[in-house]
């Protein structure tokens, strides 16, 4: 026993005493904390502009305070998500106010005849099928349930993109912890939050097939 | 016999395939490969690494010449719902990814391909190889891809796939009956892509449960049987045909036993 | 203080630590399980708007109405139309992925030139101005030196508005050698002609027949009417008799209620068995003979020659007779009589076959039964539809050359003394090139649809004849057998990119116009053939300009259909009735008006002097035992032997016992093949007169003895690599032999060989 101590003893001399070390622990332990909570959901997501930044708030007073209005259900039941370049361009063909963006609109898009590569915030991966009639139109759900109340905003928010899945953030949602509501107002996105979601109103989680393609 | 549903909002799923009409002309697989994207290759002649949802299988009476009569047997994925009639099929139960599941309200048995690691258990459990596994990337030569169907996901390498009952068709349809205010579907309005593409009709598909469903009755009538009946596989797949060897094809029947026979005590045996 | 290996351990156990206090290990494994399921190169199509649009097939001349699932400007899936008279929503799986011949690797995706030699495959791309320049020029060299006579088009159509434009084009320009590529309609046509006196088709009404008795037809088998045939199995119920004569067990032969497996080539026979039979116990329609029936009896003519009539000509085909020509017992032909002539709408059907396989013969006595059945215009009978006269045609003008030209015999020798009745005789036209002294007859060539060095029968022959003619213009689709040895490609689009009118396809019991309409904006640089015929004719200028005094093809519909288009666009067809009401009175058009049994020019050569009249049959050439077997050719659905290959799906959808990589399998009963010491799978060597073949070997039961069935349509060279180099072409193993009433090829198989390779 003896000899360990004095082992130690003489060791202690040519070694970090232990509050070095607990110092070196804690800088690690904090330094990957910051980094952990602050760094990486920075480093994690992309952000990218739509390409026109669209104020929903003037849309809904004008076409009649509907969200139907511009997205609709198809006849065949289908959602028609965002407007096509047709269905804008039924207003504005020319431009109908000062608006900057109204004209980057017309000219980067309707005198070009391209799509507008709008940027959506809550896309689903290919291998899903989401059905909006039975969430509007079954179940009676609001838009804004889901989506947050996108519809009196003025502007459109940065969009962030995963760089590992290439899915929107919308979907995780922004708080990394997944507390509370996201920010947007609408809800998370994920397979478990639609399953926790059917099972309370439901009463069950539903099969595989029942969003997946 | 078959449970009755615990509620009628369920339904159950299954098809009726007419062998005296069937013709053999691969209609079915053709219309199938176009709706439900599924690949093709240079060389397909391997059946057992060739893609197919739907098979048409041909027998014969092995009675020589001119005696001999053959039948084509259309083959989609029997969506067993298993001995107890709850969804307890010979793939889903051995799947360790919960790649695949039984839709109870549907009855039909799901195969998710992103959730799929391809281990292929599924494949060694299924009795009627309705499961194929994708030995190799998918390629669409040409412009091919621009015919591919948005409905269904194109798969990848290394999965697993097998019918569907076109799930996808089940979906919109139960769309439009969401925009139109209704809750039940109308029997024409879900159908699969062999049924509708079936020249001779000898297709048939609707709820089982549904007595104004055609099924219903059709795979009640006396020349109704499904392939390997004896597994307890409890497939959601009936065959019509008039001809008893036909009948004796469609399991492993040992020699001097008679379908009819069997068929009628396994009933027997049921009800008690 | 000091700093060593521990600070540094602790430092990264803190930040072990810390980095599990933080979102950072959850998030990650989460987001790289989602990685994993990503593939970047799995496509994911496009979504949007799914629009129906109704349009009509024309891969074959069957006529079905589809309908056209688009999304954006792709076009997904093709489905039937419930409500089209044709098909009444049942396709054949070649309608169904047509989608993959649209977007697949066989197109040609704009003008091109060859590069190297002929055949080589090397192209260069050109423009459209200088490809419809380069044919202006030749053409108008050719009529320089008064040789217009010398451009021949071949067509797989007589009937469309293409067809209709070519044709004025040549008589404009100064040729009569339009050709139209062989199909089981030849004989049937004429047959037609010669027996009711009237050019168009025959209809079948299938749906109310109560006994359908088929010889050898393909009905289920991938005939030129597959969406019509199935359409109608599928309706009839079970009480209806369906009797198929055929020395293979079929598709056709499975799903009807009794299999004749008579010996091939003996249908002949055996129709006039039945008639026999029929004659003898007086099961015959004598009110319809009486009235509307000509040569049954025997007669004379003003000048005391004595012809027998059909009763006489029966009179030798006794069912002990019969039963030994086709192998059948007694019994089933005296029996099989009696129940086609008790039936209560019997009708007896011919053609809808391999093109030799259905003789004029054949036809005329298997109309001869429809007669003695007095079946004609009648519910479940046959009824007779008239050529389509939809197409109305301003008269023009033409210049002396052009006159001079069209007064020449036709390089392909019908219409000529010999074969007068005939209009076309395609497989005449290798022989006529390759037997003529120095230059080739024909200068150029233009190949408007069909595929000749496929179709036509010894595509060797073919193939030598194609490299004698100097000029050579594709305006195929496809890179098909024919486009690769062309000198000039001018593709025309897909039928989902283009307007195309298709007249009645055979077999229907009413009048069908359908219009197949663009459903998606074409995908390559392609022009309508129309098109280039009008422009090439606009550059010729003269008369020929003003025989084309349309903008385009599409103008051309539009101001011919005139009153139809506006339904036909709306619709999609257009039916009328007119030629199914025709009264018996008015039906025959022959010079005794009524339906002739034994038209001289049918049974009998033409020019023969000799009046007693006896059925010609087409002996197989070949020492017997040399070559002990004999070869058949066969259809089947799930490959196309027509002029566009199938598709890839339909390869897909074929059994391993059929194709396995790239061999075919042919079919030889289990008794003949070990008489051979040949077992399942083996590889052996097919022998024929015309040529050998490599080919393994699956054992069935459900051909007769000796016989060897193999699948028409393979052993292809164009198209893809997808659909080429799997099997061999059965044709090029089948060399032609001439009818000799109408010059049509005959040879239905061939004497052949087989020993373990």
């Amino acid at each position: 026993m003896s000899t360990q101590s004095d082992n130690q003893t003489a060791a202690a001399g040519n070694r970090s005493s232990g509050w070095v070390v607990f110092v070196f622990f804690m800088i690690g332990l904090v330094a990957s904390i910051i980094s952990g909570w602050v760094a990486f959901p920075e480093l994690l997501y992309s952000t990218k502009q739509q390409p026109i930044d669209f104020n929903h708030q003037v849309h809904l007073e004008q076409m009649g305070g509907q969200c139907n209005s511009c997205h609709f259900f198809r006849e065949d039941g289908s959602f028609s998500g965002s407007p096509t370049l047709e269905e804008c361009k039924s207003c504005h063909m020319y431009p109908m106010t000062g608006n900057e963006n109204e004209q980057k609109f017309i000219d980067e898009y309707v005198n070009q005849d391209k799509e507008v590569p709008w940027l959506i915030y809550a896309e689903q991966p290919p291998c899903v099928f989401f059905s909006h009639a039975a969430h509007v139109k079954g179940a009676d759900m609001q838009c804004a349930t889901c989506h947050g109340d996108i519809g009196h905003s003025t502007s459109l928010r940065e969009y962030q993109e995963n760089r590992i899945t290439g899915y929107s953030r919308d979907i995780w949602g922004k708080s990394m912890l997944r507390l509370g509501e996201p920010d947007h107002g609408g809800r998370h996105q994920k397979m478990n939050d639609c399953a926790e979601c059917h099972l309370k109103e439901t009463g069950s989680k539903g099969d595989c097939f029942q969003c997946h393609k | 016999m078959a449970q009755q549903p615990q509620h009628t909002k369920t339904k159950r799923y299954g098809m009726v395939i007419d062998l005296d009409k069937c013709t053999g002309c691969g209609a079915c697989m053709v219309a199938c490969y176009a709706e439900n994207n599924v690949p093709f290759r240079q060389d397909d002649s391997d059946k057992m690494r060739s893609l197919n949802w739907i098979r048409v299988m041909k027998v014969d009476n092995g009675k020589a010449f001119p005696d001999t009569e053959v039948c084509y047997i259309p083959m989609p994925c029997m969506q067993c719902d298993g001995q107890h009639m709850q969804g307890h099929s010979p793939c889903v139960s051995v799947c360790p990814a919960v790649a695949t599941d039984y839709d109870y309200p549907t009855g039909i048995v799901s195969q998710i391909y992103t959730r799929c690691f391809g281990c292929r258990y599924c494949m060694a459990a299924c009795p009627y190889h309705a499961r194929k596994f994708n030995w190799w990337d998918p390629k669409w030569p040409a412009d091919m891809e621009k015919y591919l169907n948005p409905d269904v996901s194109a798969r990848m390498r290394g999965v697993v796939e097998k019918c569907s009952f076109c799930y996808h068709r089940y979906q919109k349809a139960r769309d439009k009956a969401y925009v139109e205010g209704r809750d039940e579907l109308h029997e024409d309005e879900y159908q699969t892509a062999c049924t509708q593409a079936c020249p001779t009709n000898a297709i048939t598909f609707g709820d089982l449960y549904n007595p104004e469903h055609a099924v219903h009755s059709l795979s009640r009538s006396k020349n109704a049987f499904r392939l390997l009946e004896r597994l307890n596989t409890n497939p959601k797949v009936y065959y019509l045909s008039s001809k008893s060897w036909v009948r004796r094809v469609a399991d492993n029947y040992l020699e001097g036993e008679n379908p009819e026979q069997v068929a009628k005590a396994r009933k027997a045996a049921a009800t008690h | 203080m000091k700093i060593d290996r521990r600070c540094f351990l602790s430092l990264v156990i803190g930040g072990a630590v810390g980095t599990t206090l933080t979102p950072v290990p959850w998030k990650l494994t989460d987001d790289i399980a989602i990685w994993t399921q990503n593939w970047s190169w799995t496509p994911e199509p496009e979504d949007g708007p799914s629009k129906f649009v109704k349009s009509v097939c024309t891969q074959c001349s069957g006529g079905c109405g589809i309908i056209a699932r688009t999304i954006g400007n792709r076009a997904i899936k093709i489905e039937g139309q419930p409500d089209h008279p044709v098909n009444n929503g049942s396709l054949c799986p070649k309608a169904i992925s047509a989608t993959q011949h649209l977007y697949g690797p066989s197109r040609i995706q704009g003008p091109m030139k060859r590069a190297g030699e002929r055949g080589q495959g090397k192209w260069e791309k050109i423009s459209w101005d200088e490809a419809i320049s380069t044919v202006t020029e030749k053409l108008a060299e050719l009529r320089t030196r008064g040789k217009p006579h010398s451009v021949a088009c071949i067509s797989d159509t007589d009937r469309n508005s293409v067809a209709y434009l070519l044709d004025r084009f040549l008589r404009a320009y100064g040729s009569p050698n339009f050709i139209r590529t062989p199909s089981s309609a030849d004989a049937q046509e004429l047959a037609l002609y010669l027996s009711f006196g009237r050019q168009g088709t025959i209809g079948y009404d299938f749906k109310q027949s109560d006994f359908i008795l088929s010889f050898g037809c393909a009905l289920m088998d991938g005939c030129d009417a597959a969406g019509q045939m199935m359409s109608a199995f599928g309706d009839m119920d079970k009480k209806t008799r369906l009797v198929q004569i055929e020395a293979r067990l079929s598709d056709t032969a499975a799903k009807a209620s009794q299999w004749v497996a008579a010996k091939p080539g003996t249908e002949t026979d055996l129709a006039l068995g039945l008639g026999h039979v029929m004659v003898r116990d007086g099961l015959y329609d004598k009110a319809f003979i009486d009235s509307h029936g000509f040569a049954f009896e025997d007669r004379e003519d003003e000048a005391g020659n004595a012809y027998p009539g059909y009763r006489s000509l029966v009179r030798d085909y006794s069912p002990e007779k019969v039963a030994k020509t086709t192998g059948l017992p007694e019994k089933t032909i005296e029996s099989l009589a009696r129940a086609f002539a008790r039936a209560r709408r019997p009708v007896a059907v011919t053609g809808f076959s391999n093109p030799a396989a259905a003789s004029v013969n054949q036809a005329l006595a298997v109309f001869a039964l429809n007669a003695l059945a007095g079946n004609f215009q009648k519910p479940g009978g046959v009824f007779v539809i008239d050529e389509p006269d939809y197409l109305s045609w301003t008269e023009m003008k033409i210049d002396k050359t052009a006159s001079a030209g069209n007064q020449q015999a036709r390089i392909d020798g019908a219409g000529t003394k010999r074969f007068a009745h005939t209009r076309y005789l395609p497989n005449r036209l290798p022989e006529a090139i390759n037997s003529s002294q120095g230059d080739s007859p024909v200068q150029a060539l233009l190949v408007a649809g069909g595929n000749p060095l496929y179709t036509l029968a010894d595509p060797q022959s073919a193939k030598k004849a194609f490299e004698k003619i100097p000029f050579i213009v594709s305006f195929s689709t496809f890179m098909d057998e024919t486009a690769e040895q062309a000198d000039l490609l001018l593709p025309h689009p897909h039928f989902l990119e283009c307007y195309q009118d298709v007249p009645t396809p055979a077999g229907m019991a009413k009048t069908v116009i359908s219009l197949a309409r663009p459903v998606v904006k074409p995908v390559y640089d392609t022009r309508h053939t129309g098109d280039v015929i009008i422009e090439t004719a606009k550059n010729l200028g003269g008369f020929i300009e003003n025989a084309f005094p349309w903008k385009n093809h599409e103008d051309f519909l539009k101001k011919t259909l005139s009153d139809q288009w506006e339904t036909l666009e709306k619709q999609g067809y257009w039916t009328d009735d007119s030629s199914r009401d025709n009264s018996l009175e008015k039906l025959f058009r022959t010079s005794s008006q009524r339906f002739e049994f034994l038209p001289r020019a049918g049974f009998e050569t033409q020019g023969s002097e000799n009046p007693k009249s006896k059925v010609q049959t087409v002996s197989l050439p070949g020492d017997v035992n040399e070559l002990p077997l004999v070869l058949v050719p066969y259809s089947t659905i799930r490959i196309s032997g027509g002029a566009v290959a199938n598709t890839p799906f339909m390869t897909k959808t074929v059994d391993a016992n059929v194709i396995a990589q790239q061999d075919v399998f042919v079919e030889i009963n289990p008794e003949t093949a070990s008489e051979y010491g040949l077992s399942q799978g083996d590889k052996a060597t097919l022998k024929t007169p015309a040529g050998n073949a490599k080919v393994r070997v699956n054992l069935f039961e459900g051909i007769m003895p000796g016989l060897v069935a193999m699948p028409a349509g393979l052993g292809r060279t164009g198209f893809s690599d997808y659909i080429a180099g799997k099997g061999v072409n059965v044709y090029g193993l089948i060399a032609p032999a001439a009818d000799p009433a109408s010059g049509l090829n005959a040879a239905w198989g061939a004497r052949a060989a087989i020993g373990k390779a």
